[in-house]
């Protein structure tokens, strides 16, 4: 028990009172001169004791009465038995729910706005010198600032600006990311107060988020306060564009793409005639018209051709009225290859049609213009001897692929690989003309630009009955997924007569796409150890597809030559989708994904031409500040969902510049642009789980609260009073002030009741 | 010397002039009076007429009777005798209180001044009066004389005598029937404060020596309604040294019901010996209560 007011306390000097009076009364006695002390003496005899005990009883209360009095003046509060923490500093960690949910709208205010008003009052309520770091929770957790900080005005500054629709929230995540927070915090007293509108998708592990707050309230000294403050009402009917569905393979300039729109319907009512919209950088390119049951799914088809090659964003848009609009709109990238300028390097070249050796694979990789249609090919090929394989041939290329060469010049290979190690891609077929010792010394032993040593030829040329089959398996590699689809041809229909071993000093490996995608994401290219992976094998069990990274390139080695001597490849009607993905995902293996996740850095990758050349000029826009050109003159910009611009600094690697930017916590496009003026746009998505519209009722917000030892409030007022009542107790001056009536009553009634006599 | 209009003045004694007092049951009496007597004698007042039997004085014979029977009648006189009356006056300790309302007079001066209205009273009408003062013992006796000079005598006992010293009615009321031989009316004033019990047990030994009892009980209206409101350090008037200090409002109560059993024992056992109780207060003028008690008297014969 403390008061707020202790001076008042002093008031229960008061209490002196009713004794002074009474000792005053007792010496300011009369004297009377008594006859019937008979009467007199046998009624003191027999009341002595009682009025005794009863002077004394009615001095306590008399004496009770201005203390209580005083006591309610001052305030009392009740603090149970818990440790008092009075003004002290707290350390507070808010989970803000900024999620795309937040954003449902309720007579003109979004909880996104709620939350962030009931944060501000929380925080504006801290005591001084209180730290508070405000975690956002959608997508990654995100903290405001890097670092829990003092000052409650900047926080509450900034918290102001924050913006909602950020990707659904990670509830589990970001309780350890608050826990962690917590942890490394000052204050004794630990507050977490969760804000979100607690939708049941980001509560449905509520098992493990329990378990995982107890064994961290278990592994806690100081065990914070949890609070969960639910903010919005609960809505009912949100239809949602779920996701884009359309082929992620790379596109000419007028191929046509489909577009698969899915939508869904959350609400109990059926919505009728959505009209759906497809825009392509801003311009409407198809619109439809939907019917939605109730808690209904449908999808609905555009086709797309892009006119220029480079990024672009396409964005479907349902147009409703429901309370939650974020989830109207998806959105991707797509990127539009210009051309890929190939070089064949023919190592057994012939004067008669389709009997050189790549012959073949020149008219695979470029159908359109072998059929003389009016669409252009995405590949352009140049066929060159191997003596022609110069620096100035290579230069436009971005794959060369060696075919049957039997040896090169040391300065052609040095020539090659440079060409390799600079980012190009080589695709080796081997044949009947090659040098497998050249081959063996120079590339696998010397220079370990091959991934595999060329073994024994295996099978016999003309005989059928021998020859091994590719085995259909799983395809884990971009440029054979394709072939994970039946309908997209059976590779294991194809022959091979005759093939080399391939032998690898290493273990081979499958996990192409792992380390690949990790090597995006984490760490610079050359850090990674280069380990051939086999992309395909025959089924006896030799490779037939061996790739391996080499400098910034990559190399990939075929068992069997490209041309119908050794195989009947070239005769399948899978050949042409084969080495179009061959040499499409070798030529874009390094254009990083477009469309990414929420908190997924977007990563680009100029060549050093688009960078360094346009950076000696001026930049013609103007748009970019001269402080954000870094030494060497060279910066990118980029804008986010919100508008915002910012600068970026591209780092060298190798022949190319990679921009990487990590803030992508908010869904929505982010466009890059070189200084050339050409935009790369990112589209970062999130899950759709969030769309459905439902809160947690009272039974489970109680559950919830129960699990994770928290209290459930409705609003930041309603915390601050708990939050007062944790720290100063509660407020008990009207039951004191009860008392004193009580007590005052009592005086009463004992005055009354003790005069009366004992017979 | 003193004068009986010091203690009575001249209208107190005016009211008394016509009324009479009257036993009620007949007291041997030394002269007649108007007062009747068992003792029948010579006398006025005619009560039967028996037979003559020989031995009889022939003076009594109604010789008239005889003229008409023809039979021997004796004519019988009720006998008129005095009263022979004794105040018993109470100089005890606590009558000396005097309260507030009672005109500045003591209890005892009450008792006093009523006393002295009795004498008077009782020796205009040709009885005789005796007095005595008493606390623990007896102080001072004076035998009922019925000469009207007595009245002078009583009066300067009852003018010296000073109140002082416990009560002890119960040896001095024993005492004093040895001390009145001769039946008649005894009239104690006083508090009666004391112990009931013997005091009880003393008035039957009255009323066993066949006296007839009257008890003026003097009060201070004080001593009734217990009015006191602040600390009061109440000393004994009897006993030096016993004091109580008390809050009087707490013990009213109890106080007033004690003295409500005190009276009410009281009146229970002087009407179980049949005594005449009259409870008399300070505050109402003596005078006023002892015509009024003289009244019901005679109404009551």
């Amino acid at each position: 028990m403390t008061f707020l007011n202790a001076t008042l306390l002093f008031g229960s000097l008061a209490a002196a009172v009713p004794v002074i009076l009474h000792l005053l009364n007792r010496s300011r006695f009369r004297r009377i001169e008594w006859g019937a002390m008979h009467l007199l003496e046998a009624v003191i005899k027999v009341n002595h004791k009682r009025f005794q005990f009863e002077q004394w009883l009615l001095l306590l209360v008399r004496c009770a009465i201005p203390v209580l009095l005083a006591m309610c003046l001052a305030r009392p509060v009740l603090t149970g038995n818990s440790l008092l923490a009075g003004t002290s500093p707290v350390s507070l960690v808010i989970l803000l729910d900024n999620s795309y949910s937040m954003d449902a709208t309720a007579a003109g205010v979004s909880r996104f706005e709620q939350a962030v008003a009931a944060a501000v009052a929380i925080v504006r309520n801290t005591t001084p010198g209180s730290e508070v770091s405000v975690i956002q929770t959608g997508g990654i957790p995100t903290p405001v600032f890097d670092q829990p900080i003092f000052d409650g005005e900047a926080m509450i500054r900034r918290l102001k600006t924050l913006k909602g629709g950020y990707g659904a929230s990670d509830m589990h995540q970001s309780l350890n990311a608050a826990f962690a927070t917590l942890a490394g915090m000052t204050h004794a007293r630990r507050e977490l107060v969760v804000i979100s509108d607690f939708q049941p998708s980001d509560w449905e592990r509520r098992d493990i988020m329990a378990a995982t707050i107890q064994q961290q309230f278990a592994a806690m000294n100081v065990k914070p306060v949890l609070s969960l403050l639910k903010v919005g009402e609960n809505v009912t009917g949100n239809v949602s564009v779920e996701s884009l569905n359309f082929a992620h393979r790379p596109l000419g300039v007028g191929e046509p793409l489909f577009v698969r729109a899915n939508l869904k319907n959350h609400g109990p009512v059926a919505v009728d005639n959505v009209r759906v919209t497809l825009t392509v950088d801003g311009q409407e390119a198809g619109v439809s018209q939907v019917s939605l049951a109730a808690n209904g799914q449908t999808q609905t088809l555009f086709t797309v051709a892009f006119e220029t090659a480079g990024s672009h964003v396409m964005q479907v848009d349902a147009a409703t009225s429901d309370s939650l609009e974020t989830d109207n709109v998806s959105a991707a990238a797509v990127m539009i290859l210009d051309q890929i300028n190939v070089l064949l390097v023919d190592g057994d070249p012939s004067s008669q049609p389709l009997k050189g050796e790549t012959d073949f694979l020149s008219v695979a990789l470029t159908p359109y213009s072998f059929g003389r249609m009016k669409l252009s090919d995405l590949v352009k090929t140049t066929t060159v001897t191997a003596d022609k394989l110069t620096a100035e041939v290579l230069a436009d290329a971005r794959v060369v692929v060696m075919a049957n060469v039997p040896k090169l010049k040391d300065d052609r290979l040095s020539i090659l690989q440079e060409f390799v190690s600079d980012g190009g891609s080589l695709l080796v077929c081997p044949g009947n003309r090659i040098d497998t010792r050249w081959y063996n010394d120079k590339l696998v032993t010397e220079s370990r630009l091959l991934p595999a040593a060329f073994g024994t030829p295996k099978g016999i040329i003309n005989d059928q009955g021998q020859s091994a089959h590719i085995v259909a398996q799983h395809f884990d590699h971009p440029a054979l997924e394709f072939f994970n689809e039946p309908a997209n041809g059976d590779l294991s229909t194809a022959e091979i007569r005759q093939w080399f071993e391939l032998k690898t000093d290493s273990d081979l490996r499958s996990g192409f796409l792992e380390e690949k995608s990790q090597r995006y994401r984490t760490t610079q290219l050359s850090d990674v150890e280069p380990l051939p992976a086999v992309l395909a094998r025959l089924d006896n069990g030799d490779p037939l597809l061996v790739e391996q990274t080499f400098g910034e390139g990559v190399v990939i080695q075929m068992a069997t030559s490209c041309d119908a001597d050794w195989s009947d490849l070239p005769m399948r009607p899978f050949f042409v989708p084969l080495m179009q993905q061959l040499v499409t995902t070798m030529a874009t293996q390094f254009t990083p994904p477009g469309n990414i996740r929420t908190g997924e850095p977007a990563v680009a990758v100029f060549s050093t031409s688009s960078v360094e050349r346009e950076g000696d000029q001026s930049p013609d826009d103007g748009s970019l500040p001269p402080a954000d050109f870094d030494e060497s003159g060279r910066s990118l910009s980029i804008t986010t969902p919100d508008g915002a611009r910012r600068s970026l600094m591209p780092t060298r690697q190798g022949r190319r510049m990679v921009a990487r930017f990590e803030g992508t916590q908010q869904p929505g496009v982010y466009s890059m642009t070189a200084l050339d003026g050409r935009s790369i746009h990112f589209v970062a998505g999130t899950s759709r789980e969030e769309s459905r519209p439902g809160m947690l009722d009272e039974e489970h917000m109680t559950t919830l609260a129960a699990d994770t030892q928290a209290s459930v409030v409705a609003t930041a007022d309603e915390y601050l009073e708990q939050d007062r009542l944790r720290r100063h107790g509660q407020d008990v001056w009207k039951y004191v002030l009860l008392a004193v009536l009580a007590f005052m009553f009592l005086e009463l009634v004992m005055q009354q009741r003790f005069s009366r006599v004992r017979t | 010397m003193s004068h009986v209009h010091d203690v009575l003045s001249a209208r107190d004694i005016s009211k008394f002039v016509n009324l009479q007092v009257l036993a009620r049951q007949v007291v041997e009496g030394f002269c007649t009076g108007l007062h009747k007597s068992p003792h029948k004698g010579f006398s006025v007042e005619f009560k039967e007429h028996r037979q003559y039997v020989p031995g009889d004085e022939i003076r009594d014979i109604d010789w008239k009777l005889y003229g008409k029977t023809d039979r021997l009648f004796i004519r019988e006189y009720e006998e008129e005798t005095n009263l022979r009356a004794t105040i018993l006056l109470d100089s005890s300790g606590s009558m000396k209180y005097s309260g507030s309302r009672s005109n500045g007079l003591t209890k005892h001066q009450f008792a006093i001044r009523t006393a002295a209205c009795l004498a008077y009273l009782l020796l205009q009408q040709q009885d005789s009066v005796g007095l005595v003062t008493f606390d623990t013992r007896v102080r001072h006796y004076i035998p009922p004389r019925a000469r009207p000079k007595h009245l002078q005598a009583i009066i300067n006992q009852l003018d010296r005598t000073q109140p002082g010293n416990e009560t002890d009615l119960g040896d001095v009321f024993h005492e004093m029937v040895s001390k009145i031989q001769r039946r008649g009316l005894v009239i104690i004033i006083s508090d009666l404060f004391g112990d009931i019990d013997q005091l009880l047990k003393a008035l039957a030994h009255f009323r066993h020596a066949r006296h007839e009892m009257m008890i003026f009980q003097i009060w201070d209206p004080d001593e009734l309604d217990f009015p006191f409101r602040q600390w009061t350090q109440f000393a004994s008037l009897e006993q030096t040294g016993n004091e109580h200090l008390v809050d009087p409002t707490q013990l009213r109560k109890a106080y007033l019901q004690k003295l409500g059993e005190f009276r009410d024992q009281l009146a229970k056992g002087c009407s179980r010996h049949r005594i005449n109780l009259v409870p008399m207060t300070t505050d109402q003028p003596y005078s006023d209560a002892l015509a009024a008690w003289l009244g019901l008297r005679r109404k009551s014969k």
